[in-house]
């Protein structure tokens, strides 16, 4: 029982907002609001459907087709340009949510990739992962809007991986004793 | 069915095709993970659809219109990047709100500005993920050089939105 708690916790936590959104609706603007606000999202929820079925089966199929890793090895800090545009695609091309990301980020950093590249990279999969995009801006936001989001973050990375460089702050990869050029993302090295 | 939705189906069914010609154990692996994906995310878009429509109802509307309406111009893209950053939660969140917003007459840029914040700044997944993962210093570095992105990304959008002129869904 508490292990469905914990792997469903957005599922429940987002249905409770719903009861009690719903609730407030109900009381604030009577049945016809609450029917008519349940009739949007019903027809919201029908319009999605089809694209993100197409986008899942899309993003499932990338993944098995796509090597994620034996990248780092051109996102050092001497990379340059390059770095920044290599971590951009990657990013975009790592699907899932922080908890896959950010550790994925440790081991990059520990490959021995920049910070630059590395900023690059967390920002390039924040905004403009294609599973993301394809899954939910499009389905939902329609594929013009999601086109031109996608064009606006698209440079996004590259300023900020070269604003990363610049910072005067010290920062070195935090040691986990790992080997240092472990080939330890992707199937391939 | 919508010209970007066919095409959508194409492609999908075409890197299908390319997992099959690696093998059946690949396409089994990719309907695999697709059937994984389908059984997460459905029951959250179930919930999440009517928690958008509820509070879109309860939002009111001079918030969308005005503070983030199309005349709100950079003082609207300044709110809407700090007000993503805020926002919790994953995509199911955040793309429905968008959606309400945007028929409650929010602007595009203001809304690329929400979204590029919501992205990059995301206060709790920082809080959550990066602090614990990757360290103070780290953060620090990040966010000093990430905090102008929405600003500059609403402003961009502001260039190209008239290059899509059917970028805003409307009722």
């Amino acid at each position: 029982m508490r292990n469905l708690l914990r792997r469903h916790s957005s599922v429940f936590l987002l249905g409770g907002i719903s009861l009690i959104a719903g609730g407030l609706v109900r009381w604030l603007h009577g049945p016809e609001g609450f029917a008519r606000a349940l009739g949007v999202a019903l027809d919201i929820f029908l319009a999605v459907l089809p694209a993100m079925l197409a986008g899942l089966l899309l993003a499932g199929s990338l993944k098995q087709i796509i090597p994620s890793g034996a990248l780092a090895k051109w996102m050092g800090a001497e990379s340059g340009w390059w770095g920044l545009g290599v971590a951009t695609v990657a990013g975009m091309a790592t699907p899932g949510g922080p908890m896959a990301a950010f550790p994925l980020v440790l081991v990059l950093a520990q490959a021995g990739a920049d910070r630059g590249a590395l900023i690059a990279f967390i920002v390039a999969w924040g905004l403009n992962g294609f599973q993301r995009v394809l899954v939910w801006e499009v389905p939902l936001l329609g594929a013009d809007f999601a086109l031109l989001r996608f064009l606006c973050g698209l440079p996004l990375g590259f300023v900020a991986g070269w604003l990363a460089r610049r910072v005067p702050i010290d920062w070195s990869p935090p040691d986990t004793g790992a080997p240092p050029a472990a080939p330890a993302i992707g199937r391939r090295a | 069915m919508t010209p970007s939705l066919i095409l959508l189906f194409l492609v999908a069914f075409g890197a299908f095709g390319l997992a099959l010609r690696r093998g059946v154990p690949t396409a089994k692996r990719a309907l695999r993970e697709t059937g994984q994906s389908i059984g997460r995310v459905l029951p959250l878009l179930l919930v999440a659809m009517p928690m958008a429509a509820f509070l879109s109802e309860l939002i009111p509307a001079d918030i969308a219109s005005g503070w983030l309406g199309v005349e709100s111009g950079l003082t609207g893209i300044l709110i809407a990047s700090l007000a993503g950053g805020l926002i919790p939660g994953g995509p199911y969140v955040s793309f429905p709100l968008v959606l309400s917003f945007l028929k409650a007459g929010a602007g595009g840029p203001q809304m690329v500005a929400l979204i590029t914040g919501w992205a990059i700044l995301g206060f709790h997944r920082v809080i959550a993920w990066e602090w614990p993962v990757l360290g103070g210093r780290f953060v620090a570095v990040r966010m000093l050089s990430s905090i102008i992105l929405p600003v500059l990304a609403g402003l961009l959008a502001a260039a190209l939105l008239p290059l899509f002129p059917h970028a805003l869904p409307r009722p």
